[in-house]
């Protein structure tokens, strides 16, 4: 029996999951230190060297739907660390992971680093966006997470808060316009 | 009078739970890579794991205090008697915490365009065969560093921030076992019963250099040593809405006894759980969805995680087996 534990824990444990250590944003901190704010679709994923050769980072090109801030541009290309080349795969445990075709609001910034954008705080700056197979609409993922007021009284954030739910793509976009014209996120 | 005593064993674990609970909970996760169609476990096939360090300090933290630190957090991992990770310090280094070079190499390195981020660590994986050519632990340079006995104020703790990304070089992924508030400046840990709960503390603190329980459930169930199997049980089960399987839940077990949280997700479309490394005795469940925070910091971007549901205790109090485990434990939960 125990035995059999064992290998259904190897069987069903193993998903390709990613971590770190972060230091999270509250949203409005994602927004103002983002310089552009895009809805778009994966055009093209490609794993490259770093110019110094010492790791490898994919270069994710995005055909853009709509921006939220910043823009403009049919396309926007950005930097994740990690990637594949040949039968070797560099996992940056925590970095994001996109595949052609998936859609997602990206928050990107380029400041202290290289020419070319990354996404805001590794993967704070991505929220996915699925379409709900009952209703057919776009939700994002995940859940906004926003002080309310100015943020200045600390508010504990409790799972399976009945008023946290997934937002529908315009309502993510109003939420993210709400967040701009508030002080922080100018 | 059986029952009388059933009821008042759950009465005084759901007691006890709300007290614990303050400090809520999730569990550990194992880190995984797809190998052709299959997903395998990230593990270490030779022990010891022999790692390099880079030669290059940062303000306020020489390289050899760096060796030390990394050390120490590898040392707290290599106590656990009920795993059989073993490390060895292999000299230091000029080469960089990067891929590349086949050697596991760990340092500090300046990645302002990692913003945000304390350290990471990273794999070379062969896709082919799975194993594990090299991995690399960075810390932030962008970061202000101690390693300070008691502690720094404005400082981040290197050893906890090690002990941390050790755990992931080992394989664990992250546990969701820890409480946060939302405030100006972003959030901020209120209590961590993981190592791994992937938010750090705020800086000036050392509560990072200590292992949990869900850490030590981990680590063994990862690489388990003969103790591993003799003394510790499980609990498996489903998690299920409306009839279906749930996935992505997160469920808790908690000990009466030794007060502690150990747990597990729901892992397959089914709504499949095991809680393993669990200490014998009475457990209560409580289930919970991942709405608090970066599912993709947990979980593959293409999975359908399910966050819309409410959170639920298990009607009754499960007893683990010592060496065993206890399953057909069912969890409904119900949409927000």
């Amino acid at each position: 029996m125990r035995r059999l534990i064992l290998i259904v824990i190897l069987l069903v444990c193993a998903h390709e999951v990613r971590a770190t250590v972060l230091l999270p944003a509250e949203f409005r901190e994602i927004v103002a230190g983002s310089q552009v704010i895009v809805y778009g679709r994966v055009a093209a994923v490609r794993a490259e060297w770093s110019d110094d050769r010492t790791r490898i980072d994919t270069i994710v090109t995005v055909t853009a739907g709509s921006y939220l801030k910043g823009g403009p541009g049919g396309t926007v290309t950005f930097r994740v660390p990690g990637g594949q080349i040949g039968r070797y795969r560099n996992v940056v445990v925590g970095a994001p992971q996109f595949q052609a075709g998936e859609e997602a609001v990206l928050f990107l910034s380029a400041s202290g680093g290289p020419s070319i954008a990354h996404v805001f705080g590794l993967s704070q700056g991505v929220f996915r966006v699925k379409v709900d197979a009952q209703r057919g609409t776009r939700l994002v993922v995940p859940p906004v997470l926003m002080a309310q007021g100015d943020g200045e009284v600390p508010q504990p954030v409790t799972r399976g808060d009945t008023t946290r739910r997934q937002l529908s793509l315009d309502q993510f976009a109003a939420t993210v316009r709400q967040a701009m014209s508030s002080g922080r996120a100018q | 009078m059986k029952s009388e005593r059933s009821r008042l064993l759950v009465l005084i674990a759901a007691v006890a739970l709300v007290a614990a609970w303050q400090i809520p909970a999730f569990a550990y996760l194992k880190l995984g890579t797809k190998v052709g169609t299959r997903t395998v476990t990230l593990k270490w096939s030779q022990l010891p794991i022999r790692y390099f360090i880079t030669d290059r300090g940062v303000s306020g933290v020489t390289s050899t205090q760096l060796q030390q630190a990394v050390q120490a957090a590898f040392a707290t991992w290599d106590g656990v008697t009920t795993a059989t990770v073993s490390s060895q310090f292999a000299g230091f280094t000029l080469a960089n915490p990067t891929s590349g070079d086949g050697a596991t190499v760990i340092g500090f390195q300046n990645r302002p365009d990692l913003d945000r981020t304390l350290g990471a660590t990273s794999f070379m994986i062969d896709t082919v065969t799975g194993a594990i050519v090299e991995s690399d632990i960075f810390f932030n340079s962008s970061f202000a560093w101690s390693v300070s006995a008691q502690g720094e104020t404005g400082f981040f703790d290197l050893q906890s921030i090690a002990l941390h990304e050790i755990g992931h070089l080992h394989g664990l992924a992250h546990s969701a076992m820890g409480e946060t508030e939302l405030r100006a400046g972003g959030r901020r840990v209120i209590a961590a019963e993981a190592v791994m709960f992937p938010v750090a503390f705020a800086s000036g603190t050392i509560l990072g250099r200590t292992l949990r329980a869900d850490d030590i459930a981990g680590i063994g169930d990862i690489y388990p040593s003969a103790s591993y199997t003799r003394e510790t049980g499980s609990i498996s089960g489903k998690v299920t809405k409306s009839g279906k399987g749930v996935l992505g839940a997160h469920v808790v077990a908690f000990d009466t006894r030794t007060q502690t949280l150990v747990g597990g997700f729901s892992l397959s479309d089914d709504g499949s759980f095991v809680i393993a490394g669990l200490s014998p005795g009475p457990h209560v469940l409580r289930v919970e969805p991942l709405d608090d925070g970066d599912v993709e910091s947990f979980f593959d971007p293409t999975l359908n995680i399910d966050i819309n549901f409410r959170p639920q205790f298990y009607e009754k109090v499960v007893v683990v087996p010592q060496g065993g485990g206890t399953s057909g434990v069912e969890l409904k939960v119900v949409a927000k």
